[in-house]
């Protein structure tokens, strides 16, 4: 089983693998442990979200690809 | 409704012409359960301060009846009130006394809304929902009208009720004393130290009459007094001015608002307060003075305590608060009282209201304490079934009432009560019970805002 992901620790510029194989960064975090502000990278299920910015759910994340340099 | 004569509350078991209210009003479960959907959701109720909320995403929660509600403010600015109940479950969506944020996450499935209550998460939107839950029709439940009043909020749930200043009437003008800065304009106020709550065992109408002109129970201060909370280390108070002035009991018929006033004979000064701290004295003393120069005869009136119908009780000068009496069933009653002082006021002053009030007000204030003692037990006493039997007096005063009262050219609106010679009066608490009757009988606003 994947380690779950405390949502409330990403920040901005954290790079994320989130379900449908789909990759986005942080842009910002509610601090809500529920949802995270975030930008598609890439998303080969439906490439029309590519730079589209949306709200990620914590159950959708399956793991931190990248953490950002402060 | 002032048509109506009979009724089951109105000269019923509020029965006004006999001056006896029914004990049953107070402590019956199911005439509460009545109270609740007659009174707290179509009258209008005082939510909170603009100071509270001065960025956008500040938020304050706040309770209207025994609804929770979240006063925010949106990344526009604009100003809302909202249901703290998830559209999905019911979860509160909001369990911080305030604070600032982008959204509103029920921690149960982790429905999202925005700060002007949209839903904007829906977890598994695109696998469970398939995309197809509008979620244009699940944002929160907004109140259905909120006005600001000179920095405070007020909201109604029922969309045919007046508006807010027509709600008040006239009775905005003793209102103002309340919301006003100390030198009569309309500079800005802020609630300093949070907003004190805390629980009595007592019906919320216990508070709410006393609030609403009871100055019978001042026996109950003596030790108060005596002790000498006052900013001058004497009495409870420091308004020397009241010596010279007429002391009046205002109503409003129609709204079920009340209040003391004190008016002062045309031409005499504002005595001096606060003497034992000379930079408040000096600040209350040049505010007073800029205060009755643009205030004109207006200027003569200094405020008292009063009631704005059903449940929000004013404090306007010594200590400056607000509070509500929010019910909590028909044995209980969860106190807020939020202190006021002038945003622009230097610290030292700030400091010296802010020992002041708690010293007077709150769960800790010992004049707040003498009232709880006396709530507590009145209800207590109250709720036997020999006791049910026997109705309370409210015949002080009965008859005395004036109408289009004038002082040395000083014309006071509303329903007049002088109790500079006879020292005490039931009329504001008649007037609040009244409103109350009406209330509980009438079947909408049609009825309640018979001025129309």
């Amino acid at each position: 089983m994947a380690e779950v992901v405390n949502v409330r620790l990403l920040k901005a510029g954290d790079k994320l693998q989130v379900s449908h194989g789909a990759t986005v960064v942080v842009v910002s975090n509610p601090l809500d442990g529920v949802w995270i502000f975030a930008r598609y990278l890439a998303s080969p299920e439906d490439p029309s979200l590519e730079g589209t910015e949306d709200m990620i759910f914590a159950q959708d994340i399956i793991e931190v690809l990248e953490i950002s340099g402060d | 409704m002032a048509t109506k004569t009979k009724g089951r509350f109105v000269n019923g078991l509020v029965d006004m012409k006999a001056g006896k209210i029914s004990r049953e009003i107070f402590v019956n479960e199911e005439i509460y359960a009545e109270e609740q959907e007659q009174v707290f959701t179509r009258a209008w109720l005082f939510i909170g301060h603009e100071s509270q909320v001065p960025k956008p995403g500040d938020y304050f929660v706040s309770g209207m009846g025994e609804e929770s509600v979240i006063l925010c403010r949106d990344r526009e600015g604009a100003l809302h009130v909202f249901l703290n109940s998830c559209r999905h479950r019911g979860m509160k969506v909001c369990r911080y006394d305030e604070g600032n944020t982008p959204v509103f996450t029920c921690p149960y499935h982790g429905w999202s809304y925005a700060t002007d209550g949209k839903l904007v998460g829906v977890p598994f939107f695109k696998d469970a929902y398939h995309e197809k839950l509008d979620k244009s029709k699940w944002g929160l439940v907004e109140v259905a009208q909120m006005e600001v009043y000179k920095g405070s909020i007020w909201a109604t749930w029922d969309p045919a009720a007046p508006p807010f200043t027509e709600y008040l009437g006239d009775f905005k003008m003793f209102f103002d004393l309340s919301l006003e800065a100390w030198n009569g304009t309309d500079e800005p106020l802020e609630v300093i130290g949070g907003v004190q709550k805390w629980l009595i065992p007592c019906n919320w109408k216990f508070p709410a009459e006393n609030f609403s002109g009871d100055s019978y129970h001042n026996i109950s201060h003596r030790s108060v007094d005596m002790v000498g909370i006052g900013p001058s280390g004497t009495g409870r108070r420091d308004t020397q001015e009241r010596a010279d002035s007429r002391r009046l009991q205002v109503s409003f018929p129609d709204r079920g608002h009340q209040t003391g006033i004190y008016v002062l004979p045309g031409g005499s000064p504002t005595a001096a307060s606060y003497q034992q701290s000379p930079e408040v004295a000096d600040y209350f003393r040049e505010a007073e003075e800029k205060r009755r120069a643009i205030k004109g005869e207006w200027g003569r009136v200094t405020g008292s305590p009063g009631e704005i119908f059903p449940n929000t009780a004013l404090h306007p000068r010594q200590p400056r608060s607000i509070a509500v009496w929010h019910p909590r069933g028909a044995h209980q009653t969860e106190v807020w009282r939020w202190y006021l002082v002038d945003a622009g006021a230097p610290y030292a002053v700030k400091d010296f209201l802010r020992q002041y009030y708690i010293r007077y007000s709150g769960p800790g204030g010992l004049t707040e304490q003498d009232d709880m003692e006396n709530w507590n037990y009145a209800h207590s006493a109250s709720r036997g079934t020999i006791a049910r039997r026997h109705p309370y007096s409210y015949e002080q005063g009965m008859g005395s009432e004036q109408t289009n009262f004038e002082l040395d050219g000083l014309k006071i609106p509303g329903t007049v009560m002088d109790l500079t010679e006879a020292k005490s009066s039931e009329q504001n608490l008649r007037n609040f019970y009244k409103r109350w009757a009406e209330f509980m009988d009438a079947p909408s606003w049609d009825e309640l805002a018979d001025w129309r």
